[in-house]
């Protein structure tokens, strides 16, 4: 071997023990840095790819009615998505899944041939109908459980208790709504270890803030009640072919609401075909003129003013003029009329008599004081107030004459409902309200004590009950007689306004019944309004039938024993 | 005078010598058996170590499975009461009732038993003379 050959052998391994040497430093150092020098930042980075931090959704709080039965309840529900990149074959999947799904395969086969990696394929399923498509085992077809608002009583109490919104379980409409606070109890936290496949690491980081629970709400609604009410609207409006109505039970001594009806409805289940304009709780939304139910308002209001009692005698002219206004009867009655015979026969002119004796100031100070014009501040949202303009806005002509028989103002079904109920309970108005209690998730019950004020002294209304008991036995209420029970109440037929056109409708009318039993001592008060009937379009004919029947139902089902025992 | 006779010492086994080395020997003997003591310790700890942890990771999971288990038993308890709701619905009712025959009675009788209803101790002592009136109905 020569000299110069053994030089650059020499260099080649000087160059490879370099470069090792080199290396080796290279992989020391990383070593250095990454075990030493920054041995917690890499440590972090471990840690937070295995520490997932999750959201403890609170438990939405139940809602009952007075009887403990479930209206709104939580269940756990399945949804399943579909990871388009893994379904080789989509349309095999769509016609295995479709059926599986109760859907047609053309809408599941758009659902999974979309581009991404994920797509909804079907939304909160009960676990019943979850567990078949589970068990198939399709490829790309995955699932999460999520909590789903379920009412079991469907389209039945769907105006009021409302719904949620399904992403989040927010409520939109209704009690839902108006209670979303307390029923959403307070979301925890969980800060937890997991491996690659989710599952918890044993030891590892584990902190959990516990959700606290939403509030369980009990509403003061009967569900038999409510059925009854809803049934008898129902019947109804086959008869008269309204177009719709309303229906509220109330207890006056508690101001308690017992049902709360509207036709046409909803169900809160399955809104996909449901028109919006039928969400409307329309008891407590929509506004009408209240007509003729409104005249017990002018004569208790005469009564306490002391310008008649219930025996005094007026005699009845055959029109009022007040200026292009004529006013007429459309009952045929004698010429003279006691004060009981102005409201059994539902006098127009005997009323307006007696509400311009009352004048402007006196007739609004009664309006406004069984809480005409003004929010009854029941718990439910998007209540309207109804119009009552102040007795110094009112046209000198004829507008004390109008208001005095329910023209010129208007009301909600709620609204009158609790005026009749104000009659009911000797002279006292009592807030309505649907919560009778809120349970937090200690189980600790608050009860919701409504306000009350005096608005008419005991004898008046007992004057009054006495007086719309004469309407139903020997006047144009004749068909709100309840078998086995003195009842009382007034009839209503006012002819619709029609907002959009400023004028009164020549075909459409609000027929209305409003009124209570027992009457010695009245346990529920019902109001019903039905709206633009053809047939049967009056108070009388059309809604105090419907009166009977619910009325009947609710006596029965508070086990209120009749008066001809 | 001639000298007993004795076996001529062994090479390595000189009497004085022959004991000192024992002693030694008997030392690393005692060392060895503590080495191997400490091993043996360290050993035994270190399995037990490991086997405590084995053991915690295995309740944690059966922690974790007892805790889905509780979850599912009360998604199942929720479903019960939805099922329970939807059955007690005056619709399903009245549709089953219908179903067997049942009708609502055209004509009702009221019975009132002075009391009932009210509160008070005395009240199961009402419903028994509810039930004897009851019973002498025809």
């Amino acid at each position: 071997m020569g000299g110069s050959s053994l030089r650059r052998l020499n260099a080649r391994l000087v160059t490879v023990g370099v470069l090792l040497v080199l290396a080796w430093g290279g992989i020391g150092y990383r070593l250095v840095v990454v075990q030493a020098l920054e041995a917690d930042v890499y440590a972090d980075h471990g840690l937070d790819q295995r520490l997932q931090r999750e959201i403890l959704a609170a438990d939405r709080g139940t809602i009952f009615d007075r009887d403990g039965r479930e209206l709104a309840v939580t269940v756990d529900s399945v949804t399943f998505y579909a990871n388009p990149s893994e379904i080789e074959d989509p349309t095999t999947v769509a016609r295995l899944l479709a059926p599986l799904l109760h859907q047609n395969m053309l809408d599941v086969l758009d659902a999974i041939s979309g581009e991404g990696t994920f797509a909804y394929v079907a939304r909160q399923l009960e676990r019943d109908d979850a567990d078949r498509v589970i068990a198939a085992r399709l490829p790309g077809i995955y699932y999460f459980t999520e909590p789903k608002r379920v009412y079991p009583m469907g389209e039945l109490t769907g105006h009021v208790i409302g719904f949620v919104q399904a992403d989040d379980n927010q409520g939109l409409e209704g009690l839902e709504y108006q209670y979303d606070d307390s029923l959403s109890g307070v979301p925890g936290e969980l800060l937890v270890e997991r491996d690659p496949h989710g599952r918890t690491i044993p030891q590892g980081e584990y902190q959990v803030v516990p959700a606290e629970p939403g509030s369980d709400l009990v509403l003061t609604i009967k569900t038999e009640i409510q059925f009854a009410a809803a049934e008898a609207l129902q019947r109804a409006i086959d008869r008269t072919g309204a177009k719709g109505g309303s229906i509220v039970v109330v207890d006056p001594a508690t101001g308690e609401i017992l049902a709360m009806v509207n036709l046409p409805t909803f169900d809160p289940n399955d809104r996909s075909d449901a028109d919006p304009a039928a969400f409307r709780n329309r008891a407590v939304t929509d506004v009408f003129e209240p007509g003729s139910t409104q005249k017990v308002i002018t004569i208790s209001a005469a009564l306490e003013a002391g310008i008649a009692d219930p025996d005094t005698i007026f005699e009845i002219p055959t029109t009022i003029e007040r200026g292009e206004t004529v006013f007429r009867d459309s009952t045929t009655h004698p010429s003279e009329l006691t004060v009981t015979g102005i409201v059994a026969h539902s006098s127009n002119l005997g009323t307006i008599t007696l509400g311009e004796m009352l004048g402007a100031k006196e007739l609004h100070r009664n309006l406004y004081a069984f809480g005409l014009g003004q929010p009854s501040g029941v718990d439910f949202p998007g209540e309207a107030s109804g119009l009552l303009r102040p007795s110094e806005e009112w046209c000198a002509v004829n507008c004390v004459a109008s208001t005095s028989i329910g023209y010129g103002v208007s009301v909600t079904t709620l609204q009158m409902a609790m005026v009749y109920a104000t009659v009911a309970n000797d002279g006292v108005w009592v807030q309505p309200h649907l919560v009778k209690e809120i349970v937090d998730g200690k189980g600790t019950r608050v009860a919701v004590e409504p306000l009350q004020r005096r608005v008419i002294d005991a004898a008046t209304a007992l004057s009054m009950r006495l007086m719309l008991e004469e309407v139903v036995s020997g006047g144009t209420g004749g068909y709100a007689a309840v078998a086995g029970y003195r009842v009382g109440g007034k009839t209503g037929t006012t002819e619709k306004y029609l907002i959009d056109e400023q004028r009164y409708s020549e075909d459409d009318v609000v027929a209305s019944f409003i009124g209570m039993g027992p009457i010695d001592e009245p346990r529920v008060v019902v109001a019903v309004v039905l709206d633009s009937p053809r047939q049967d379009d009056s108070g009388g004919k059309g809604a105090a039938p419907v009166f009977a029947e619910v009325a009947l139902a609710a006596l029965h089902q508070l086990g209120v024993p009749p008066d001809d025992r | 005078m001639t000298a007993p006779a004795r076996p001529m010492a062994a090479p390595g086994m000189v009497g004085a010598g022959f004991r000192v080395e024992i002693a030694h020997r008997s030392g690393h003997r005692a060392g060895w058996q503590a080495w191997t003591l400490i091993g043996i310790t360290v050993t035994a700890a270190f399995f037990l170590m490991i086997w405590s942890r084995i053991a915690l990771d295995q309740t944690a999971f059966q922690l974790q499975e007892i805790e889905s288990q509780t979850a599912s038993a009360e998604a199942r308890y929720w479903d019960l009461r939805l099922e329970a709701a939807r059955l007690q619905a005056p619709a399903r009712i009245i549709e089953a009732a219908a179903t067997m025959g049942m009708v609502y009675p055209e004509t009702l009788r009221t019975i009132e038993v002075a009391g009932l209803g009210g509160d008070g101790s005395e009240t199961e002592e009402r419903w028994v003379d509810l039930k004897a009136v009851l019973g002498a109905q025809p």
